[in-house]
């Protein structure tokens, strides 16, 4: 990462963009509208919770992608280095990489706007906890992706994590949403999240059974991403794994 | 029975109807060199990778120290490493990253004087804080080969070793790689299209052409299965009664303005020498090749293609 401009300045620049675009909207309408409390800290912790779940899915799939780009995965595979160490590293990285970004991110709302993000105290961490295991989930079934058909699908690194955010409301209660899209994000774990921070935010606590909801199907998927994702490398390896570039 | 350190039964791979390796059978002895040869599309880096554990046989076996690939992948890969001129390198990464990180993915104790030693006999001191995207085709050569190194490795597959490497370099590696083998024991699978390379290095050479083993002796041996040489002659007179007597028993020759080289059997030299006296033909130089392991090759795959 040291020697990768590009995946640092991800790490800061996105963040950066979205916290000046969305605060100043929601400054704007803090300013215009009498009936919205706490505005300003609820668009701008939307925009720090979806820091957890992009950067967990992000450096899952981009760390995988680099390694094809450098054609460095045989080097690894030809290593005694297991599936599932390499499952471990990346996920670490991704918590650490999260960190990073995440208090970056959230200096910058407090300074910038005087939305503290540890408003959320405790909850912060069965929040981000399951946060991120939906970017895992996500993560590895699009590197398993890739991994079947090789690079020319690799823009889904960063574009799949964008279907599941309308439906996650991250930016507006769920009851806005259209009765179908409703039901889809009744799938969608990081919808129980986004919902129960304005829920805190609003009246002061946490729905737990909405968030062991989550919870249930963040483990689901990330075990059946995960199963895939072995799937795909088996099958990645009837092909070649040199061949996959 | 020899004993082996790898080895491959059977192996056979299939691209839905093509089959690049088909039912390939070998093994590497304890401190052996062999060479594996062929021409381009043979098959030899499609077995290599299955060798390697990151390309899935069709069928077949791969077993080293004994032990089944698939079941001991860990516990094999952590005694065998690999070098290949056609992989790359993390390319963002300076020299003394990647030889770290590979330590570490090998687990190798004392890591630092290991790599401390490993930099000395590749001499990449000068190198160690570059990037591998500025180094060149020979020193990323040598950074592959310190790698392949790193671990101590009980068996080597070496793909191209020293291409891209200059001469006095290669020669260099080629001494080094001999010496790991009086030194450790280790064995080697070494491919190479530089046949005086593989004369010099291999105990044992296998031949691979359209996937399957076509040949396999040591390098002294395969060339004495051709019992033709070449016999040259720098022609004073006669060029004309030369060519006919060629035609006449024959024997294949290529002219070059004063010379004619003839393919003929080790055993016909006399008779043709005589021959070329009783008709009065003149030469004032004479020089008898014998077959090498090159002339084998290509004598081996235009057979092997003719039928």
């Amino acid at each position: 990462m040291v020697h990768s401009i590009d995946r640092l300045s991800d790490m800061f620049y996105w963040p950066t963009v979205d916290l000046l675009l969305w605060g100043i909207t929601s400054l704007y309408i803090k300013n215009n509208t009498q009936n919205v409390p706490n505005i300003v800290l609820m668009i701008v912790s939307g925009i720090l919770l979806w820091i957890i779940i992009w950067r967990g899915q992000y450096e899952i799939t981009v760390n995988f992608l680099e390694e094809l780009w450098n054609k460095n995965l045989v080097n690894l595979f030809v290593s005694p280095l297991k599936l599932s160490e390499w499952i471990v590293a990346v996920s670490i990285i991704g918590i650490l990489k999260m960190i990073l970004s995440l208090t970056f991110a959230s200096l910058m709302a407090f300074f910038l706007y005087k939305a503290n993000i540890l408003y959320y105290g405790w909850y912060l961490i069965p929040f981000g906890a399951s946060l991120i295991l939906t970017g895992w989930a996500v993560g590895f079934f699009i590197t398993g992706i890739i991994l079947r058909y090789g690079t020319k699908v690799q823009t889904l690194a960063w574009t799949a994590i964008m279907l599941i955010s309308p439906f996650s409301a991250v930016y507006y209660p769920l009851s806005v949403l259209p009765l179908w899209a409703q039901k889809i994000a009744k799938f969608i774990p990081t919808s129980y999240v986004f919902e129960n921070s304005r829920l805190f935010l609003f009246k002061g606590y946490v729905n737990w059974t909405d968030l062991w909801i989550s919870y249930g199907l963040n483990i689901l998927y990330l075990f059946l991403a995960i199963v895939f994702f072995y799937k795909s490398f088996t099958k990645a390896k009837e092909k070649g794994l040199i061949g996959l570039f | 029975m020899d004993t082996y350190v790898l080895e491959a039964k059977n192996l056979t791979k299939k691209y839905k109807k093509f089959v690049a390796v088909n039912n390939v059978s070998f093994g590497l002895k304890k401190g052996e060199i062999l060479g594996f040869l062929g021409p381009n599309g043979a098959g030899k880096t499609t077995t290599i990778q299955m060798l390697l554990g990151i390309l899935q046989q069709t069928n077949g076996t791969i077993e080293y120290f004994g032990k089944n690939l698939e079941t001991h992948r860990e516990e094999i890969l952590e005694r065998v490493n690999f070098s290949s001129t056609y992989v790359d390198l993390p390319w963002r990464l300076q020299v003394k990253e990647v030889l770290n990180y590979t330590s570490y993915l090998y687990s190798i104790p004392n890591r630092k004087q290991r790599i401390q030693k490993i930099v000395d006999v590749f001499r990449l001191h000068k190198l160690m804080n570059q990037e591998i995207s500025s180094l060149s085709a020979g020193q990323q050569t040598r950074l592959n080969l310190a790698k392949a190194f790193l671990n101590f490795p009980d068996v080597l597959l070496l793909d191209e070793p020293t291409a891209s490497l200059d001469p006095e370099t290669a020669y260099y590696i080629r001494q080094f790689i001999m010496n790991q083998r009086d030194e450790f024991n280790v064995s080697i699978l070494f491919t190479s299209h530089n046949m005086a390379e593989v004369e010099e290095v291999c105990d044992r050479v296998i031949f691979i052409n359209h996937g399957t083993i076509i040949a396999e002796d040591t390098p002294e041996n395969l060339p004495k299965r051709i019992h033709k040489s070449r016999l040259e002659l720098m022609m004073k007179d006669g060029m004309k009664r030369t060519v006919a007597l060629c035609e006449e028993y024959k024997f294949a020759y290529v002219v070059n303005k004063r010379s004619i080289e003839v393919e003929i059997d080790e055993h016909a030299i006399a008779h043709f020498l005589s021959l070329l006296s009783q008709k009065k033909i003149e030469y004032d130089q004479i020089s008898i090749k014998k077959p090498n392991l090159q002339d084998f090759f290509l004598e081996v795959l235009k057979h092997h293609e003719n039928t």
